[in-house]
């Protein structure tokens, strides 16, 4: 604890039950994205870029790949003497009784024992679902200038779509005044992008009070940050600039992957100053071979191209048999295309094989089709 | 686990790459795109099970050094592993001391103190793909002295020159080592990887270090042919030298072939290298790409064919890249056009429109250099 005094603790319990068969078997922060990283790479990498050094990571729903995963924090560096990445799904506890993390606040509850070891005089909440790149130290900054008790992270997102979001509305100075869940009529688009800094003494107050209450959901967004506006705490805004996605879906992980082929794309993974870690592979740098095409496409190392990719993102180790042709789609690590298929608008899951001469998805489809299992030729 | 430690070597007097050796020592320097010489006999050793592993670094260790790290990439395990860095002992003054006895001698007492009864000496500048464990159970069910890689190879004329060549009997013995003049197609190329026990390796380097302070182990190995047991045994597949700018370039071209480079890039047989947690390559519209190897956190906006492109390349906008390497970080301006180059780390060429080298004599632009 010794860099800036803040442990994150990051939700990661979430199974994502609208991207289907990818979070089959593993959970929603274990999802692949953008070519070489999984979803929680970024919060990790943030927190990492952010000198902060512990951070616990909350798993629940299928978590056994994604508990070994975050577990090697050697990959985002969180492994010096006083840094690591603390795994903690639920646990049995002596005097308590067992149960899964009823809520985002629960989930914390049930952790004050590991927090209190820790001794911080912040906690950073983070959500394992999101894509963005953020330096959390400034936010403390804010959070410490505004004497804040809790500070919330807001993105300002367009006024008619701000009805499906959390809406915060604040005074001139930032301060929160009242806190909306999906508001039919918004009085601003300041929308909570479920990143908190707690002063931790008195979130503690809060959660053991909230542990026993019967009428609680046990939920930041529900409980935690209502009664601490009705107790008039100083909860303070943080406003973020920035590529911001919730790939909560089919729909939207694919349309995340897409921009990043548009140059200059906001989330820029290029910049050395604020790189995304991630599992490190042992390929040779991706090949195009004498007959591939590539136009438009995001390719990772280990991949081998005979086809014609076109605006698309390849994962690690993907194979294109020649006469393929990859159109507008995700293909996920190790994921085979056989000769003369055609793919367009999918995402096709890791390991998936399209057999030679198949069509996956049409052109004018509306949605993305998601392909989790082997495809046969005709 | 393998009953032997490794030692990687450095390139004897027969080495000698021009300008690209003036930044960094062979075994540091960039190979297709991704990786560093030194990551073939160091995953070749880890793939084999040796756990304990010496390099020697020489002149310029910067780049070196930074690349090696703890060797946690290399897979050797943090505790009962080791990747042990040994200076090479170095008289700037006088290079024709620099050999490789000096260097043994003047490390021996961290060599005296290893565990481990075998030894296998490995260079960096010969890549190739071998199971140590192997090569060093054959070594022992043999009863040989000293047991030697070697590969046939039948472009010994253009290639290989210099190279240590053996001279084998029918059983395989070895009967002397001799320099390849390039006077004949077909040879026997050392691939100056031994495996010996390390008494006799201790006893044959104090011995050279007797004879003459100008020996290379090769030299007193090559003496002692008619005394010890010394044993060939061929290595099958893909083998490339770098002992000269040519051999490097050619070497990174010819792994173009994918059949070529999957022989020596095994899925069973990683060769791990420092990570540099660069994103993918970003490609944008129109270009066309053939033939080529790109490594990550490239940004290709011309065109690119048979090439090599290292991590972190800028290609911008109708450049055109041909029968190339680019090493990591480089930039290629607008419209540029080049065409059998090796452009070095970080260099950019951007007024200057064309480079054009000759495939037999491709040029070499500087690290850092701005063109």
């Amino acid at each position: 604890m010794r860099q800036n005094n803040m442990l994150a603790m990051i939700l990661a319990g979430g199974r994502g039950t609208r991207l289907y068969a990818l979070t089959k078997k593993i959970a929603k922060p274990a999802v692949y994205f953008g070519g070489k990283y999984r979803i929680i790479d970024f919060p990790l990498s943030n927190c990492a870029n952010s000198n902060i050094n512990v951070v616990g990571v909350l798993t629940q729903y299928e978590s056994v790949l994604l508990n070994s995963y975050a577990a090697a924090g050697q990959r985002w560096g969180l492994d010096a003497k006083d840094s690591g990445v603390y795994v903690l799904p639920p646990r049995e506890k002596d005097g308590a009784a067992f149960d899964v993390y009823r809520g985002t606040a629960d989930a914390i509850s049930q952790n004050i024992d590991f927090i209190d070891q820790q001794n911080p005089e912040y906690v950073l909440i983070l959500s394992g679902d999101h894509i963005y790149k953020m330096d959390y130290s400034k936010m403390l900054a804010h959070h410490k200038a505004c004497d804040a008790d809790a500070t919330i992270a807001v993105l300002p997102v367009p006024m008619k779509e701000a009805s499906r979001f959390g809406i915060m509305n604040t005074d001139e100075t930032d301060r929160i005044v009242e806190f909306e869940e999906k508001p039919e009529k918004p009085k601003s688009n300041l929308a909570s992008m479920g990143i908190y800094i707690f002063n931790w003494k008195q979130l503690r107050k809060m959660l053991v009070a909230d542990m026993d209450d019967p009428n609680s959901n046990h939920d930041f967004g529900k409980d935690i940050i209502p009664a601490m506006l009705n107790e008039n705490k100083r909860l303070y805004a943080y406003q973020f600039k920035g590529y911001w996605k919730d790939v909560g879906t089919v729909d939207s992980l694919w349309e995340a992957n897409m921009d990043l082929l548009s140059s200059n794309n906001e989330l820029d993974l290029n910049d050395p100053d604020w790189k995304i870690y991630t599992e490190d592979v042992a390929t040779v740098p991706h090949f195009i071979g004498p007959k591939g095409k590539v136009n438009n496409a995001y390719i990772n190392q280990g991949c081998v191209i005979n086809g014609e990719i076109n605006n698309s993102v390849l994962f690690t180790s993907v194979k294109v048999a020649e006469g393929a042709k990859v159109n507008d789609s995700v293909l996920m690590p190790n994921v085979e295309i056989g000769e003369g298929a055609i793919i367009h608008r999918a995402i096709i899951a890791e390991g998936v094989k399209v057999d030679a001469g198949a069509v996956v998805g049409s052109p004018d489809s509306e949605n993305i089709e998601l392909i989790s299992k082997r495809v046969r030729g005709e | 686990m393998c009953n032997a430690f490794g030692i990687v070597n450095y390139e004897g007097p027969n080495v000698n790459v021009k300008g690209m050796e003036d930044y960094r020592p062979v075994s540091a320097f960039s190979f297709l795109g991704r990786y560093r010489l030194i990551d073939f006999p160091i995953s070749n050793m880890s793939n084999s099970g040796v756990n304990h592993i010496k390099v020697f670094v020489k002149t310029n260790p910067r780049s070196l050094i930074e690349h090696l790290g703890t060797g946690r990439h290399y897979n050797i395990n943090s505790k009962r592993g080791k990747l042990h860095i040994l200076p090479a002992k170095n008289m700037d003054d006088v290079d024709f001391y620099n050999n490789d006895i000096n260097s043994y001698m003047f490390n021996m007492q961290a060599i005296e103190d290893v565990n481990q009864p075998y030894v296998i000496l490995a260079p960096a500048h010969m890549i190739y793909r071998q199971d140590f464990s192997n090569l060093l159970d054959a070594h022992i069910e043999s009863g040989a002295d000293i047991t030697m890689l070697y590969q046939n190879v039948d472009n010994a004329k253009e290639a290989f020159i210099n190279c240590d060549v053996l001279n084998l009997n029918k059983q395989k013995g070895v009967l002397s080592i001799e320099k390849n003049r390039g006077n004949s197609k077909s040879k026997t190329i050392s691939l100056e990887t031994y495996v010996m026990s390390k008494d006799l390796f201790i006893s044959l380097v104090k011995k050279a270090a007797n004879i003459s302070s100008l020996y290379w182990f090769r030299d007193i190995v090559n003496e002692e042919c008619s005394e010890l047991d010394i044993r060939g045994v061929a290595h099958r597949g893909f083998v490339a030298c770098v002992n000269d700018f040519k051999s490097y370039f050619n070497a990174n071209i010819d792994l173009l072939d994918y059949d070529k480079a999957m022989d020596l890039f095994n899925s069973d047989w990683p060769i791990y290298t420092r990570t540099n947690d660069s994103c993918p390559t970003q490609y944008y519209s129109d270009v066309t790409v053939q033939n080529s190897m790109v490594s990550n956190g490239c940004i290709v906006e011309g065109d690119i064919a048979n090439s090599v492109i290292g991590r972190g390349v800028v290609i911008k906008k109708g450049a055109v890249i041909k029968n190339s390497i680019i090493l990591p970080g480089a930039i290629i301006g607008e419209d540029v056009h080049i065409e059998n180059v090796v452009v070095d780390k970080k260099a950019r060429i951007v007024r200057k429109k064309e480079l054009i080298g000759h495939p037999d004599q491709p040029l070499y632009v500087k690290r850092n250099d701005k063109i």
